[in-house]
């Protein structure tokens, strides 16, 4: 059974914020620029479900070049050196840590999924009975990058991933 | 003078890196484990412990409270001084951690300052060390 979460924009580009600020740019000098296109294409996208008092996903999805510089920023080293498994590894921690915050805003009782990721746009990510509730969208040093949640129709009993 | 050790167990190889990132600057020989199955199988052949663990929970095979628990019960493992750096920030779940033995609880994202003052409030940074 989900209830209604009220995590919106703001709270999302928050979480958006401290991740740049903490990993992806310390200096300040690179922010994710809002586009608020929620349309915007994505090469590769990571997610993380929460289910009990809230069922849903969260999705991380940006281009592969912005998956790169992510994985080089996070693995200090440089963007030609990043293989697909940091690559994924990085993705796969940034939906868990954006999804560990949201489960933190939501109602007592939810747990949260270890992440998956797939080397594939967001598009052809597969979320049955769910709809869009809220997104951060912007360009990160003129790549995409996008933070969405999804949330399963209340009476949804399968989890889909 | 003999470095102090510091063991990094998350399931995300970036995490670790960040991580082992930070306590190598700190002056920390840093070892690194995927979860906390890994980390109980290194620490079974290490003669000596690490004086520090920052610990992951969600992980596959032994989440961070299973392994702050396990470490726990483990007369030779008393004096590491652990700290839970996760996602998991409901207090409920603080307060787990910290009723289960862990000394100190970081929340992702985290700032290398921040995490620095953790550690130093712990009493963990050597003389010395700059942040």
């Amino acid at each position: 059974m989900s209830v209604e979460v009220e995590v919106d924009e703001s709270d999302l580009a928050e979480m958006v914020e401290q991740v740049w600020e903490s990993y992806l740019d310390p200096e300040g000098v690179s922010p994710l620029i809002p586009t608020y296109d929620e349309n915007q294409p994505s090469e590769v996208h990571s997610s993380v479900s929460i289910t009990g008092s809230w069922s849903g996903h969260v999705v991380y999805a940006s281009s592969r070049v912005a998956a790169q510089r992510a994985a080089a920023a996070f693995l200090a080293m440089e963007l030609e050196e990043v293989s697909e498994e940091d690559m994924s590894d990085t993705l796969g921690e940034l939906a868990n840590i954006v999804g560990g915050n949201v489960k933190a805003m939501l109602p007592p009782g939810a747990q949260l999924s270890l992440p998956q990721v797939v080397l594939a746009p967001e598009a052809s990510a597969r979320f049955p009975n769910t709809e869009r509730i809220s997104g951060v969208y912007g360009m990160w040093e003129g790549e995409p990058v996008s933070i969405s949640m999804w949330q399963s129709s209340t009476d949804n009993k399968e989890e889909g991933a | 003078m003999t470095p102090m050790r510091a063991m990094v167990i998350d399931d995300s190889r970036a995490m670790r890196m960040i991580l082992k990132r930070i306590v190598t600057k700190l002056n920390f020989e840093a070892v690194e484990a995927g979860d906390g199955k890994e980390a109980m199988d290194l620490l079974a052949d290490m003669t000596e412990v690490p004086e520090l663990a920052l610990i992951d929970w969600n992980m596959p095979n032994m989440n961070g409270l299973e392994f702050v628990t396990k470490v726990r019960a483990d007369p030779r493992l008393r004096e590491m001084t652990l700290v839970m750096v996760t996602t998991e920030s409901e207090q409920s779940q603080i307060v787990r951690a910290l009723a289960a033995g862990a000394h100190e609880y970081v929340i992702k994202p985290f700032t290398e300052g921040a995490m620095i003052e953790k550690l130093a409030l712990l009493g963990l940074v050597p003389t010395g060390a700059n942040s």
